[in-house]
């Protein structure tokens, strides 16, 4: 029994980086449409950022991750601006080739500031619980904390603030928000630097827990994409509790089953989801 | 007369001039980025590194001649298809004959498999797979010894420690690291032991908190992880956040620095890496030692342990290509190589073979090593039991 509860706190903090990622996405997608593939490689620069500045420049690890937050808004603006607006009124195809371009520009881009070497962003946070023969690493403990609190926070953003509303509006009708006087240029910028935000968030833990490296967040975006898929397009639960099953399976599958094919099956059950709901988890039919 | 003696002047100033100029191009393909370059960089400035020696000391003698030695290196991520074209571009393109680096098994045996048709001779570095030298291609060598003859010495020196139930943590799809698990696990059986799992992981795999679970609750006496140096760091830090308490073993060559960068030394002590006697500062020759200081010096990173299989490979290249006197007859010099006694300036502790450094398969071979983590270094303990005249004998059995 308590190799299932290890099992389901050691899928915890992968499947909150799932949703964190997810979420970005998912914002994205529901709100303009575009299949964001760059996402994975944008949060890596974020993990690969805040490594350097506490590495390089001797930062707190707090101030580094609250610069790295500060330039993925900024990072977020200038993608939307300057690679998706000018195709926004062109066919789907154009979105898609310039998400395909991006994430090759920014993986070169990871590739030229900052080496080929695996990086791990040291965080000294070493110290383990241990709650009834279930061992917690503190990083752990932080992640899964830390994933909750924004997920609390995109959630209070999108449910309660005026600006949430509107990018809800502009989600469900994009013309009937116009109608409502609801800024639709605005609106895109704000879901992009929210959604970079979150990637960068998602590119520290990974950086942290994990390792960043030249093609992890290629690997990150489609376990992103297969959530969305999971939980259903667009919406936010959706992405929560989709990235948590992911997260969790891929955990339980490894232990129980086989490690060598946990991500195999962990995509078996995600097909078996939709074969039983196509809309996803949280979708609308 | 006097004309004729100027002229006969001016010819042997110009041939003398010319020998001094004589430039040697040696090629090098390796894994320079990706998941494999940890291994890969560092034998590419091995190589780079014993070039600049050895033209510092002269270069190359054949005949009247003396040759600089020019590097030039190929990234082949450690990429079968990528390993196959650098080679092709060094061969066809560049005109180069003798290639060295290879530090990973998948891209060597792609290159192995067509090597034996060109006119080139192909020296193997970190590269652990056993079939490499087992194809009988007379225009390889390799430095490094297969994987299964350290899994062998392995087993034996876990059993001695008293040990019955193993798990066993590894990329075990990857086949040299599979032998050496199954070279460990016959030696293990032989002593009663026995490995109550095999779990693996992927070369990109960072979490490996769900297999460290399940091998908690089997309650094993030890562990045994095999993989590349990263994801090994992370399983022994993993372990011990999971309280996984028990003798950590392993087979990775990884240095000091690259575990640093993810586990803490507290959580690495303890740890055994069993492998070939590859270069660790404290159990270093004079050779190991000056590698290590000039290497550091020059690159500003510690070597990996096993970088010296490439810095060795130059060495031997360079002692062949006298003792046949040519660097345009390739099968010469390949010939030359499986005569070589061990030069004096390698690194790596070989162990002759009828006093040669390569056998008859052109298989080098190292005694093995027991090294433990202790206060942030990998010190050396003990020999591993090494019989490499048996193992040699063995391997020319294998198709």
């Amino acid at each position: 029994m308590i190799e299932i509860f290890q099992q389901i706190i050691n899928g915890m903090a992968i499947g909150g980086v799932y949703v964190l990622i997810a979420l970005g996405l998912t914002t994205v997608f529901g709100i303009l449409g575009i299949a964001h593939f760059a996402h994975g490689s944008v949060s890596m620069f974020g993990g690969y950022l805040t490594f350097f500045l506490v590495v390089m420049w001797g930062l707190p690890l707090l101030a580094a991750i609250a610069i790295a937050l500060v330039v993925g808004l900024v990072l977020g603006l200038l993608i939307e601006l300057l690679a998706y607006r000018p195709v926004r009124n062109a066919s789907h195809i154009n979105a898609f080739i310039v998400a395909l371009g991006l994430t090759m520009m920014v993986e070169g881009l990871n590739l030229e500031f900052f080496g080929h070497e695996q990086v791990v962003i040291p965080t000294n946070l070493n110290r383990v619980f241990n709650i009834g023969g279930v061992t917690i690493p503190e990083l752990r403990l932080y992640v899964i904390l830390a994933a909750a609190l924004l997920i609390a926070a995109m959630t209070v953003f999108v449910e309660k603030t005026k600006t949430g509303q509107a990018i809800r509006a502009v989600a469900e009708n994009r013309d009937a928000a116009i109608l409502m006087g609801v800024n639709v240029n605005t609106i895109p910028l704000v879901v992009f630097s929210i959604s970079t935000a979150l990637g960068v968030c998602a590119g520290v833990m990974v950086g942290a827990l994990f390792a960043i490296a030249p093609g992890i967040g290629e690997g990150l975006v489609v376990k992103g994409f297969a959530v969305l898929v999971l939980g259903g397009l667009g919406s936010i639960p959706g992405a929560v509790i989709g990235g948590l099953v992911l997260g969790i399976t891929e955990a339980l599958a490894a232990g129980f089953i086989s490690s060598a094919y946990k991500d195999v099956i962990a995509f078996i059950i995600m097909i078996l989801v939709l074969l039983v709901r196509p809309q996803g988890l949280m979708g609308k039919a | 007369m006097k004309l004729g003696t100027l002229a006969a002047a001016f010819a042997l100033a110009g041939t003398a001039a010319f020998a001094a100029e004589k430039t040697l191009d040696i090629g090098v393909s390796d894994a320079l980025t990706g998941g494999a370059a940890v291994y890969g960089l560092p034998q590419a400035n091995a190589v780079k590194m014993a070039a600049e020696e050895i033209n510092a000391a002269g270069g190359i003698t054949v005949g009247d001649d003396t040759y600089m030695l020019n590097v030039i290196a190929y990234d082949d991520k450690a990429n079968p298809t990528e390993a196959s074209n650098s080679v092709r571009k060094l061969l066809d393109r560049d005109g180069v004959k003798f290639i060295l680096g290879f530090c990973c098994s998948g891209a060597t045996g792609a290159v192995a498999s067509f090597i034996e048709n060109e006119d080139a001779v192909m020296l193997v570095g970190n590269a652990a797979e056993r079939s490499i030298t087992t194809r009988e291609i007379p225009n390889l060598t390799r430095t490094r010894p297969p994987a299964d003859y350290t899994g062998a010495a392995a087993g034996t020196f876990v059993a001695q420690k008293g040990h019955k139930k193993v798990a066993v943590l590894g990329a075990l799809d990857i086949g040299f690291y599979a032998s050496y698990v199954d070279a460990f696990e016959k030696e293990l059986e032989k002593a009663g032991g026995e490995i109550i799992t095999r779990e693996s992981f992927g070369l990109k795999d960072r979490d490996m908190t769900p297999q460290l679970t399940k091998i908690r609750e089997l309650g094993p006496d030890a562990i045994l992880v095999v993989g590349y140096v990263e994801p090994a760091a992370f399983i022994y830090r993993q372990a011990v956040e999971l309280g996984i308490d028990v003798p950590r073993y392993g087979f990775t060559s990884g240095s000091e620095e690259q575990f640093l960068r993810v586990a803490t030394s507290e959580q690495m002590e303890g740890v055994w890496d069993l492998r070939p006697t590859e270069l660790t500062l404290l159990s270093a020759s004079d050779n190991g030692i000056a590698y290590h200081k000039n290497y550091s010096e020059k690159y500003g990173i510690a070597p990996s342990p096993s970088s010296p299989y490439a810095y060795d490979q130059t060495y031997a290249l360079k002692d062949a290509i006298e003792a046949a006197g040519t660097v345009e007859d390739t099968e010469a010099v390949a010939a030359a190589l499986r005569e070589l006694p061990v030069p004096d300036e390698v690194v790596m502790q070989y162990l002759p073979v009828d006093g040669k450094m390569f056998d008859v398969n052109g298989q080098a071979y190292t005694s093995n090593g027991a090294f433990q983590w202790q206060n942030g270094n990998w010190v050396f303990v003990q020999d591993l039991p090494s019989d490499a005249a048996a193992y040699s004998a063995f391997l020319s059995t294998i198709d």
